[in-house]
């Protein structure tokens, strides 16, 4: 009977194990936005602790950032974004839940490659399908997934002033860095 | 004539600092400095996992932005993140020096939630007390 129960919790260890491998995992992510208008000031924010788990087995893809760990090099700036724009006190977070196409982690190589990751983009309380072009490579036991798409404030129930709204733009550039560690 | 010299150049003046105001105090004000701020908050990184998991939105409203300070061990370093207890991820804008793993620390940082996919609170703007 005890030799029973070891066995048991040796084969779900096991389980465990395996599927916890499959796992790339980061809590350093780079996620970046602008909003610049050509000849304005640079409207822009950088988060450099986004989360990201890539499942390797399904291509499956989520990402957590926080909306208080976007910096601004202008502090007025900040406290508008997360006051104003994005109200990071009722919505503190932005997720993504998505698929890589067609991925295939044992295919990958120090190359990168392109992927289409498509999936839901949720911040401010608001959900959107976002489409995006990333690049991947693998060196050793690290993924490196990097890419960039655009969002609308108004897709988002964030409303630009209309005193600011010439100084920023109606077209987000957003840009990620994902190293992924097995 | 020297009186309405002087007039103008008070109003002139005035102007200057208002400006002034207006583009250090407001529009280009310093940004915080959680490592100088006073803590709002002095507990156990414990209590502040155990808050967060109790209730996460009750805990944002308590935390979220704050400047505190956690007391904890430290369970793994990488580059500018230290992991304290496990769970509570520190982040640091300056690289915090060599510490050992399992030693016991007071590390002071805002509040900037809770990130469901690890189970962990993450603080940034570190600074290690001693």
């Amino acid at each position: 009977m005890k030799n029973l129960r070891f066995i048991l919790v040796l084969i779900i260890l096991t389980i465990y194990n395996c599927m916890y491998a499959q796992k790339y995992t980061t809590k350093t992510g780079n996620i970046k936005f602008e909003a610049t208008v050509p000849s304005f000031e640079e409207v822009a924010g950088e988060n450099k602790t986004a989360s990201a788990v890539v499942e390797s087995s399904t291509g499956d893809i989520a990402v957590l950032a926080l909306m208080k760990g976007f910096r601004f090099k202008v502090a007025l700036m900040e406290e508008h974004f997360n006051e104003n724009y994005v109200e990071s006190d009722k919505y503190p977070k932005a997720t993504f839940k998505g698929k890589i196409e067609g991925f295939d982690a044992s295919k990958l190589t120090s190359e990168p490659k392109a992927y289409t990751i498509t999936g839901d983009l949720t911040l401010h309380g608001k959900t959107k399908k976002v489409t995006d072009s990333a690049k991947i490579s693998k060196s050793g036991n690290t993924i490196t997934v990097t890419g960039a798409f655009e969002v609308k404030p108004g897709d988002f129930a964030i409303e630009i002033p209309s005193v600011v709204s010439k100084k920023v733009s109606d077209k987000i550039s957003v840009t990620y860095s994902f190293s992924l560690i097995k | 004539m020297k009186k309405k010299g002087f007039i103008l150049l008070v109003v002139l003046l005035v102007m200057a600092g208002a400006a002034a105001f207006m583009y250090y105090g407001y529009l280009y004000k310093e940004a915080r400095n959680v490592s100088s701020e006073e803590a709002d908050f002095q507990i156990p990184a414990t209590k502040l996992l155990a808050d967060y998991t109790a209730n996460q939105q009750q805990a944002d409203s308590t935390y979220l932005n704050k400047t505190i300070e956690i007391k904890g061990t430290v369970t793994q370093i990488t580059d500018s993140v230290l992991t304290v207890n496990g769970q509570v991820f520190c982040g640091f804008d300056i690289k915090p020096g060599k510490h050992a793993i399992n030693k016991t620390v007071t590390i002071k940082g805002r509040c900037i939630g809770f990130d469901e996919l690890f189970g962990e609170v993450k603080l940034d703007q570190c600074t290690i007390k001693e």
